[in-house]
């Protein structure tokens, strides 16, 4: 009785098994498994609905200041913190941050050239969490495996009303003492790179002189046609053109490639998707505004939008010189910075008009 | 409640402007610091808008931000004080004195009259016309370019209009001005003259339709009746009604203030500065004679 | 009497598009073949080409867009003779600091870059002496002897 129960829950199991899905897609393409999505762990609902709490005017002025008072407790604390320096090697990675684009604006070379430049303000970015390589589980698993993986650091910026998020979101923010932000951002880092929960990074963490690539949404502009959408030339105004004046003509031969090829160029949606522009040098740092003046006027993003700034991926316009590790301490050397910190080749506004010398 | 909050704080910070102002302007005249009335100090601030409209923003929403226009503010202060860039108009003649990368070691000095002013911020730049050896010559400057030495103004005035390109299109003579004018310096307190002249222009074919742009400095241009009547059509006279237009293009005179207080006593320096200069140099030193 | 009516309404319009030559974009005032140019310099045939009303007509752009920009080398057509010249001005838009005129100027040369007349009567833009000298190559024609018959610089 016993050994037929026993072969009877052996082939139910088995059969439970090959109906599950992961089997189901192990079976079909052992190679190579379609991805399965899942969301990072902090993505989760960040909003509450607002509900009226029927306090009174006094309890209400008593819970601003409450939140205020957290405010400046917790950037206190940011300050305080201080992990020891580590020498920087050029294949070291370090985090990023989240900043906003305020705008563009010139500036002069000493050669007289005009510039453009775009300003990113650095925002109050705090260390949210830490996942080491082993904790962390990307949300898209790729084949072949990436090994050699960095961690992950979660980065907070713009601290908000607390009431006005969710509990689950709320949660995130627990181990580092940081009060709910309103943005984060996540940046991969090398192993030393790991900074302590609460830290507090400003816009010292870039010098001048160096490269970075930002990473931001573009501007969205909806449905648009193919001629906005991919620079297609339109077609003729006149000579008996009638209602094709900006479309996009053909979209395919016929015979045995009968169809719409993918990929092919075609109105639809433009806009509202990340892009990185890449290797934008730093012409100008302002300390007490925490601004990047960065080269380029085509940053992705409208102004007083949120961008992500990091050291740049390119190869040939890596640092030269030593970076602070993992990043800039304020403390650690008093060395006193001016509020505006400029490269070799700027014209600096409160210096005398440029003159030509004869060689 | 908070909307109360942000009430008392402007409330503070236009105290904090008049007094600033009050103690100003009292350094300037002393008799009258108790009869200058709030709405006078700020029709004195307000007056910067004609003089410095660079300082302004641009007022399209989308690009306003108020740390960048701070930083903007400071860096084209930062270059005023470098270079000394007077009160100018559409209209007047002006004498720009640039270090050119071309002929190394030397300066150009190019004068004429500035038919258009465009742009705000760093960005600012005006273009100055001028007709040489029979040849009408326009050159566009930035107005914070470092490489300009001098800007001098040699006839400070307005025209009727607020653009001359027209100029482009008129007889050479009203855009001729002699190459070694001497500044012409107008007595202390005087305002800005206003040039009635009227420009003739030559007949058509010309760049614009001068007959759509509602010019006022211009003779009789002669043209056929139906142009007018074209230009009639296509006339938008409703728009200086649009109050929304009105508020999208402009920048409300709450924020002019705040705007021009934060850069007020370094543009006030710079002019106590420059008025001393025009004394001296209205002063002339009696020459000997025999 | 119809016919009468239609061909003198005919003769109206043809009138107005005499009268007219109406553009309805702004011009762009590029320089490209068939461009009507000034000659600026005291040549004998470039005075003659202006005097006649007959100005040199651009055949042919040396450069590989095809646009005229300043400081570039045209072949004109001037008096049913081909020649070269150099643009030392132009209506078109330029950049900061770099001077607009109101006419597309013109000063001959010849093969060697030596220029036919022996005086340029307006003003010519300092930025020519960079851009000449950087056209001038060590064997090929020399473009800078231009810049001495300069009577003036903006």
């Amino acid at each position: 009785m016993a050994l037929i129960f026993n072969t009877f829950t052996r082939v139910l199991e088995e059969k439970m098994r090959l109906l599950s899905i992961t089997s189901v897609n192990c079976k079909r393409n052992k190679m190579y498994p379609i991805p399965r999505l899942r969301n990072p762990t902090w993505l989760t609902r960040k909003e509450r609905a607002p509900i009226d709490e029927q306090l009174t005017s006094e309890n209400r002025e008593f819970l601003k200041e409450f939140v205020q008072d957290k405010i400046t407790e917790s950037t206190e604390r940011a300050k305080t913190i201080v992990t020891n320096k580590i020498q920087w090697t050029p294949k070291m990675q370090r985090t990023g941050v989240i900043a906003k684009k305020i705008g563009v604006y010139p500036l002069w070379k000493k050669n007289g050239d005009m510039i453009c430049t775009t300003l990113l303000q650095v925002m109050d970015n705090h260390v949210i969490r830490y996942y080491p390589p082993e904790n962390y589980e990307s949300p898209r698993q790729l084949r072949p495996r990436v090994y050699n993986k960095k961690g992950c650091l979660l980065l907070g910026a713009e601290i908000g009303d607390p009431s006005t998020f969710t509990k689950e979101y709320c949660g995130l923010f627990q181990d580092s003492g940081v009060l709910p932000t309103k943005f984060l951002a996540r940046f991969f880092v090398s192993n030393d790179a790991a900074l302590p929960l609460g830290t507090n990074i400003t816009a010292k963490h870039f010098q001048v002189g160096n490269y970075v690539d930002v990473r931001g949404k573009t501007t969205d502009r909806g449905f648009q046609g193919v001629m906005k959408r991919h620079g297609f030339k339109g077609m003729p105004a006149s000579h008996g053109v009638t209602k094709t004046h900006r479309r996009g003509g053909n979209i395919g031969g016929g015979g045995e490639k009968g169809r719409v090829w993918p990929g092919t160029k075609m109105p639809g949606h433009m806009g509202n998707r990340f892009r990185v522009a890449r290797g934008l040098k730093i012409w100008r740092i302002n300390t007490k505004y925490n601004v990047l003046y960065v080269s380029g006027r085509a940053i992705p993003g409208e102004t007083n939008s949120i961008v992500y700034v990091f050291d740049t991926k390119l190869p040939l316009k890596k640092p030269m010189k030593e970076l602070p590790f993992p990043t800039y301490f304020e403390s650690e050397n008093d060395e006193i910075f001016e509020e505006d910190l400029f490269d070799d080749e700027i014209h600096i506004f409160s210096s005398p008009s440029i003159t030509y010398n004869e060689k | 409640m908070f909307s109360l909050i942000t009430k008392s704080r402007s409330v503070n910070d236009w105290n904090k402007i008049s007094k600033t102002l009050i103690a100003l302007s009292s350094q300037a005249a002393p008799i009258e610091k108790s009869v200058k009335t709030k709405d006078t100090i700020r029709k004195q601030i307000l007056e910067y808008r004609h003089v410095y409209p660079e300082f302004l923003p641009d007022p399209k929403i989308e690009f306003r931000n108020s740390i960048r226009e701070k930083l903007e503010r400071s860096d084209m202060v930062a270059r005023r004080m470098q270079i000394d860039i007077p009160e100018f108009y559409v209209g007047s003649i002006l004498a720009v004195t640039s270090s050119d990368r071309h002929t190394p070691g030397k300066t150009q000095r190019f004068v004429g009259i500035c038919i258009k002013r465009e742009k705000c911020g760093l960005r600012a730049s005006f273009i100055l016309r001028n007709v040489i050896d029979h040849q009408g010559i326009e050159i566009m400057y930035n107005m914070y370019d470092p490489t300009l030495q001098k800007v001098e103004v040699l006839r400070l005035e307005k025209r009727l209009d607020d653009e001359l390109l027209y100029l482009r299109d008129a007889l050479p003579e009203y855009s001729t001005f002699d190459v070694n004018m001497d500044t012409e310096i107008l007595p202390e307190g005087t305002p800005v003259p206003v040039n009635n002249i009227k420009v003739k222009l030559k007949p058509r074919p010309w760049l614009e339709r001068w007959e759509r742009k509602h010019l006022k400095g211009v003779q009789d241009l002669g043209l056929p009746e139906r142009f007018y009547e074209r230009a009639k059509e296509l006339d938008t006279p409703w728009e200086k009604y649009d109050l929304m237009k009105e508020y999208m293009r402009t920048i409300p005179e709450e924020e002019q203030l705040e705007i021009y207080g934060e850069v007020q006593s370094e543009l006030h320096k710079l002019e106590l500065q420059r008025k001393k200069i025009r004394r001296k140099r209205v002063f002339v030193k009696p020459t000997k004679l025999a | 009497m119809l016919l009468h009516k239609i061909n003198s309404q005919i003769a109206q319009t043809f009138r107005i598009f005499e009268k007219s030559c109406f553009h309805t974009s702004s011009p762009i005032n590029e320089i490209q073949k068939q461009t009507r140019l000034r000659v600026v310099d005291n040549s004998i045939i470039g005075k003659q080409a202006m005097a006649e009303g007959k100005p040199p007509k651009c055949i042919h752009v040396y450069n590989k867009t095809g646009i005229g920009k300043i400081g570039d080398k045209v072949l004109v057509a001037i008096k049913g003779e081909k020649k070269k010249g150099i643009l030392v001005g132009l209506k078109q838009n330029q950049k900061l600091k770099v001077p607009k005129f109101d006419s597309n100027n013109l000063v001959l040369i010849d093969d060697n870059g030596t220029p036919l007349g022996t005086r340029i009567h307006v003003p010519i833009p300092t930025i020519l002496r960079t851009i000449l000298k950087e056209k001038t190559q060590a064997k090929g024609a020399d473009y800078t002897k231009l810049l001495g018959i300069a009577s003036k610089f903006v």
